[in-house]
């Protein structure tokens, strides 16, 4: 199995609610990324002409999973883009006991007449919000407010 | 009678309903919500089980309240109201919610049904280009960092003095749209940077602009409604419902993250992560109401453009100015917003998450032109079902802390209104039943279905009934415009 996610419909009767799973902490990041990614538009009509380096650091790799999404609906406002695609590339540093994050962002401006736009989140938020290793799976549960 | 909950619900009154304070353990206070007994049914669980946490923060008064729009939300149900203590008590980001005071304004128009139908499809165009809605969408009042800082500062003020909107609309507006204590200081650049670029814009979501219709026979008090510039005939007014956009979801994201270490440092838990709280008179507090006040006037700002682009498009297309079409603002009233406020007990920090302000006749606090009739209170409806325009009452003063509901409350989840009607067709349904629909999402408008929320005249039955608000008038919809 590799990085996917679905939706949680009954979790968040006002808002958006997903699951999002991989076989490393980077596949759950870029699938968390890609849930939050389909949530704002179809990605299949965003186009690829923005970039942008994402680099984290936390002890916790669930703090560490929450400021990446938020960084994502922040620069959705902040550059006025949505996404098509992501990257995150996710290592530990045993030493000093440390997540590091590495991602990249792919999208374009954000343009009504050629995007599917979906929901603008509002936020990601700590609502059931839960990281965790199920055997060889690495497992988010995360609830967005539209 | 069969609630979503195993908790004791007593009977207070007809319309009032007690959760004791032996219910939960922790429970400071008792809980009570406001709702008719179909109403009170139809709750989820999660009602009852986040307005009996509000019930455990620490320095809450009298009750933990839920309106009858009640409904699942982060920390505080929707329709959660909470008074603090101002030296004991707490405030949170959950109990204002992440759309710092989202809100509803209402505009009256001398306007007909007759005189606008022919040309609303051109008309809700025109909207359609003036307010932007949707995703990240941008508005056309470009301001520099200095000038967002006045904005925080002033909310609608500042915009009436760069010639958004005309003097005599602040009388019209909760607080005349700008709370004072506001501190851009307080506000991190990250959020600045999601805002600053948004004034005069929708969102998405269940944020709306629409053209209604009142009709003679729906309106149920006619002096009052008199009194607020509503006439009936089939006269045509405008509501708008949206909040702070990016940057008053930026203050709630920032502080909710302060709030966490917070917490940890005054020993405070609470049972549920979005309740984070802080002492208000902490310096973690005090700095969270002086950003939350700057994102409030934000909102406030950002309905007051909206007001301009509205009134500049009737200019446009029907050829007459938006003073000669008697384009008076009703109301603009928040319902996110934390605010202190006089009750017997003394100044106290109200919450009201999903919640409207309702001051009856005489509160000292209105403008002179709302202190016979008191102030005026706007409840919004689904698209498809139309909205009301209501009263605040002394009763309400007395049991609410001068609150009432703000909406009609949602049942269904969005993914399973978008199972049961695609975009198209809800928008093809509703041109068939008269009202036209523009939206940036047709998947967004799925979710925004009718059906996906409470029947609005039952729950605006609960709160007429229980005497804290008072029917003034039905809005019904015709033309929507949605992001």
């Amino acid at each position: 199995m590799t990085l996917q996610f679905r939706f949680l419909e009954d979790i968040a009767v006002a808002d958006c609610a997903f699951e999002a799973s991989g076989d490393s902490p980077s596949e759950l990041f870029r699938a968390a990324a890609q849930a939050l990614i389909a949530t704002l538009a179809n990605p299949d009509t965003v186009g690829a002409s923005w970039h942008r380096v994402v680099a984290r650091q936390d002890p916790e790799l669930s703090s560490l999973l929450f400021d990446w999404l938020s960084e994502m609906v922040y620069l959705k406002d902040a550059e006025g883009v949505v996404f098509r695609e992501a990257e995150a590339e996710v290592t530990r540093d045993p030493s000093q006991g440390i997540w590091q994050l590495r991602g990249t962002l792919t999208g374009e401006l954000i343009d009504p007449n050629r995007q599917e736009l979906r929901a603008d989140v509002k936020a990601v938020t700590k609502h059931l919000y839960d990281v965790r290793q199920d055997g060889p799976r690495w497992i988010a549960r995360v609830v967005l407010d539209i | 009678m069969k609630l979503n909950t195993h908790m004791t619900v007593n009977r207070i009154k007809d319309e009032v309903w007690e959760i004791p304070s032996s219910e939960k353990a922790g429970m400071v206070v008792p809980a009570r919500i406001y709702a008719t007994e179909p109403i009170l049914e139809s709750m989820d669980s999660g009602v009852f089980e986040q307005v009996t946490n509000v019930a455990c923060l620490p320095g809450i008064r009298r009750y933990a309240l839920c309106m009858p729009d009640g409904h699942w939300g982060y920390g505080f149900p929707i329709g959660g109201v909470a008074a603090f203590d101002l030296r004991e008590g707490v405030i949170s980001p959950g109990g204002v919610g992440y759309d710092v005071n989202c809100g509803m304004r209402l505009i009256r128009t001398d306007m007909t049904l007759a005189e606008v139908q022919p040309k609303l499809e051109p008309l809700l165009t025109e909207l359609f280009k003036l307010v932007p809605a949707g995703v990240g969408s941008k508005g056309s009042v470009r301001v520099s960092r200095e000038e967002f800082a006045e904005v925080m500062r002033k909310g609608a003020r500042w915009c009436v003095e760069r010639g958004y909107g005309w003097a005599e609309d602040l009388a019209s507006l909760e607080q005349q749209g700008c709370l004072a204590g506001a501190d851009p200081s307080k506000v991190t650049d990250h959020a600045v940077e999601r805002g600053i670029h948004q004034l005069g814009t929708l969102g998405s979501g269940n944020h709306y602009l629409e053209i209604q219709v009142v009709s003679n026979d729906r309106i149920f008090d006619p002096r009052t409604a008199a009194a607020f510039g509503i006439t009936g005939h089939d006269q045509i007014v405008v509501m708008v419902h949206c909040g702070s956009r990016g940057f008053g979801h930026q203050v709630a994201s920032d502080y909710l993250k302060v709030f966490e270490k917070a917490m940890r440092k005054y020993g405070l838990s609470v049972k549920d992560q979005q309740l984070a709280c802080a002492p208000f008179q902490s310096p973690e507090g005090q700095d969270y109401f002086a950003a939350m006040n700057c994102a409030a006037n934000s909102a406030f700002a950002n309905r007051q453009v909206i007001t301009h682009q509205i009134r500049e498009g009737f200019r446009r297309v029907f050829g007459r100015s938006a003073e000669e079409l008697g384009m008076q603002v009703v109301y603009d009233v928040a319902h996110n917003i934390a605010k202190v406020e006089r009750y017997q007990e003394g100044d106290l920090l109200v919450h009201r998450k999903g919640s409207t302000r309702a001051f009856g006749p005489g509160n000292p606090d209105l403008s002179p032109r709302f202190r016979d009739t008191g102030q005026p209170v706007i409840c919004g409806g689904s698209m498809e079902t139309g909205s009301y325009l209501l009263v605040g009452t002394e009763q309400a003063m007395r049991e609410t802390f001068g609150s009432t509901m703000h909406g009609s409350g949602r049942t269904m989840s969005r993914a399973q209104a978008k199972r049961s009607v695609r975009g198209e067709q809800l928008k093809q349904q509703m041109a068939k039943r008269g009202i036209l629909v523009k939206a940036v999402s047709m998947s967004g408008l799925a979710e925004e279905a009718g059906f996906a929320y409470k029947d609005i005249s039952e729950v605006v039955e609960s709160v007429d009934r229980a005497g804290i608000t008072k029917k003034v008038a039905e809005l019904r919809p015709i033309g929507n415009i949605k992001g």
